[in-house]
């Protein structure tokens, strides 16, 4: 437990101090915060309810700062072997899975804190304007339904996906998934845009909204019908718990891979 | 912590990097030399747990190393410098020792930033103790490595290739520390500098193409040159005849230091030889006859 704890800490502490981390997080933001259009927060109108308000901050933000984790989480366990302080790492007592999770942990953690900070920056800026302290609540249950689902499952993908295939074509392949998963209109194309399995907090962020509208295209039509179910507060519940279980899935193959090279014995005799 | 090799070999597809390695390790100071892919670091790294071996017997502290078991209970006493070690570059040296030291089971929080700052203060890095990283030449990286490899006390201690790209004068001081390390534990050094070897062990292995050549003994390795170990001075060029294991030019001509069985010229004198030359003689593949 001890050296979860630590690798965690640790790995949080090295990637919170990343200044491509802030950057790329300040970068997309702020550009989404200007080129949001009429349908994002600032146009909402006065009363409107204080969980609709950051729902729809939380869905904004989750459009595009993902990718900027995703890219940034890439390199993190081929790290070790670049930087060579793999071998050193190995050489200590703790099971390779331990580390694993760890940097899991301290990885979603970490980029975890760009992400609650814009919603936390964007309620007391809407503060003054709508005068309703219940803001800075619900942009922390928006931070929760929506935004750390998603971040919790780029993280289990780019951590152990760059093992097998390479960091550069990881980041390729990443970009591409996130349009054509998350943001591709479902009739467009077959795509799991809509889906319980989209980790942009389609199906948090509609419940946060609370009217007839859908916040993009959960429980939309198409490609794999029975993972597209109306959006209520239980499937936005299902979709966060589903789409963190998602990450955990290469994790657990990693793990299960190291473990088992770990455990590794050899005859006495050739 | 004694240790203990039968017939150990480990294969990387069809390149054999250890083959039939049989090895005592008593305590104290211990040099493992050899070339360049000799099989040293294949060894070293099988024996800190990193490596499996393909097949062969490890015996480390009553610990079968074959087994994971076994592996972890060495590494619970092991400090380990791998060759050519990488650092976290955003993490300060305390940092990193408090990360090793978490990884390595000090758990007391107290004791352990204790043990890191007395271990900066050893390697000579308690001034820089707060910076970066990033910004180490080599020479602070190693000390850093080895400050680490000595976090938890351990009993046995696997160091790599360890004074490659240092200094002469950082050499020194690295080889003083680690030999003031061995008398309370086990030093496995790998080396292919044989001044390293000379100046820090009593014991010592040669390998050469993953198998052991010479186990035994430092001064028992030198006593392979004594009677093939030849000085000539000559202002022409170097005798044809055997090895020049050194050639320091002077105003009387230069003075060339030969492993050869026979005389390499008419006025060579037999001379005292060095461990580097006892290593000559022996990678000359057998024994030279002694003449005289």
């Amino acid at each position: 437990m001890n050296a979860l704890l630590a690798v965690a800490r640790y790995e949080f502490r090295m990637q919170a101090r990343k200044r491509s981390l802030w950057i790329a997080a300040t970068l997309l933001g702020g550009a989404l915060i200007v080129l949001q259009g009429d349908r994002g927060p600032r146009s909402l109108p006065m009363g409107t309810p204080a969980r609709e308000v950051m729902g729809t901050w939380a869905l904004l933000f989750a459009i595009l700062m993902p990718l900027a984790y995703g890219m940034l989480l890439a390199d993190r366990l081929v790290r070790d072997r670049k930087l060579r302080v793999e071998p050193l790492l190995e050489s200590l007592p703790h099971a390779p899975a331990t580390r694993l999770a760890g940097k899991y942990l301290g990885g979603v953690a970490a980029c975890a804190l760009p992400g609650l900070a814009a919603l936390l920056l964007a309620a007391i800026t809407e503060l003054p304007t709508r005068h309703d302290p219940a803001l800075i609540g619900w942009a922390l249950v928006a931070f929760l339904v929506v935004t750390l689902p998603g971040i919790a499952m780029v993280a289990g993908f780019a951590l152990v996906c760059p093992v097998i295939v390479s960091v550069p074509l990881f980041r390729v392949l990443f970009v591409g998934y996130w349009f054509w998963g998350n943001l591709l209109t479902p009739e467009f194309l077959p795509s799991l845009t809509g889906t319980l399995l989209t980790p942009i907090g389609d199906y948090g962020a509609t419940w946060l909204l609370a009217n007839d509208h859908t916040a993009l295209f959960a429980g939309t039509p198409g490609f794999l019908p029975f993972l597209r179910p109306d959006p209520s507060a239980a499937t936005a519940a299902l979709s966060a718990v589903v789409v963190v279980l998602c990450g955990l899935i290469p994790l657990a193959a990693a793990a299960l891979v190291a473990h088992r090279n770990a455990r590794q014995t050899w005859p006495s005799k050739a | 912590m004694h240790i203990e090799i039968a017939d150990l070999r480990r294969r990387f597809g069809r390149v054999t990097a250890l083959d039939g390695v049989d090895l005592t390790v008593t305590g104290g100071m211990f040099g493992l030399l050899g070339t360049n892919g000799a099989g040293k670091t294949t060894l070293m790294r099988i024996l800190a747990g990193v490596l499996p071996a393909t097949s062969g017997r490890v015996i480390a502290g009553g610990h079968d190393l074959s087994t994971r078991a076994g592996r972890v209970a060495v590494q619970r006493r092991l400090g380990y410098l791998p060759q050519d070690l990488g650092l976290y570059p955003d993490l300060t040296p305390t940092e990193f020792l408090d990360y090793v030291g978490l990884l390595k089971g000090l758990d007391d929080r107290a004791a352990r930033r204790r043990q890191a700052g007395e271990l900066l203060d050893l390697v000579g890095l308690s001034d820089v103790a707060g910076r970066k990283l990033k910004g180490f030449s080599g020479g602070m990286r190693r000390r850093v490595g080895i400050a680490q490899a000595l976090l938890g006390d351990p009993a046995l201690l696997i160091v790599d290739e360890p004074t490659v790209g240092l200094d002469p004068e950082e050499r020194i001081r690295f080889r003083t520390l680690l030999s003031s390390l061995a008398d309370a534990r086990t030093v496995l050094l790998s080396t292919h500098i044989v001044e390293d070897v000379a100046q820090t062990c009593r014991q010592t292995a040669v390998l050469a193409a993953g198998r052991v050549l010479f186990t035994g003994a430092v001064t028992d390795l030198t006593a392979r040159a004594e009677g093939v170990t030849w000085e000539i001075v000559t202002p022409g060029p170097p005798p044809t005849d055997g090895v020049v294991v050194s050639a320091i030019a002077r105003a009387d001509g230069t003075h060339y230091r030969v492993v050869s069985p026979r005389p390499p010229a008419p006025d060579a004198v037999l001379v005292t030889p060095s461990l580097e030359e006892g290593y000559v003689a022996l990678m000359r593949s057998s024994v030279p006859t002694p003449v005289g």
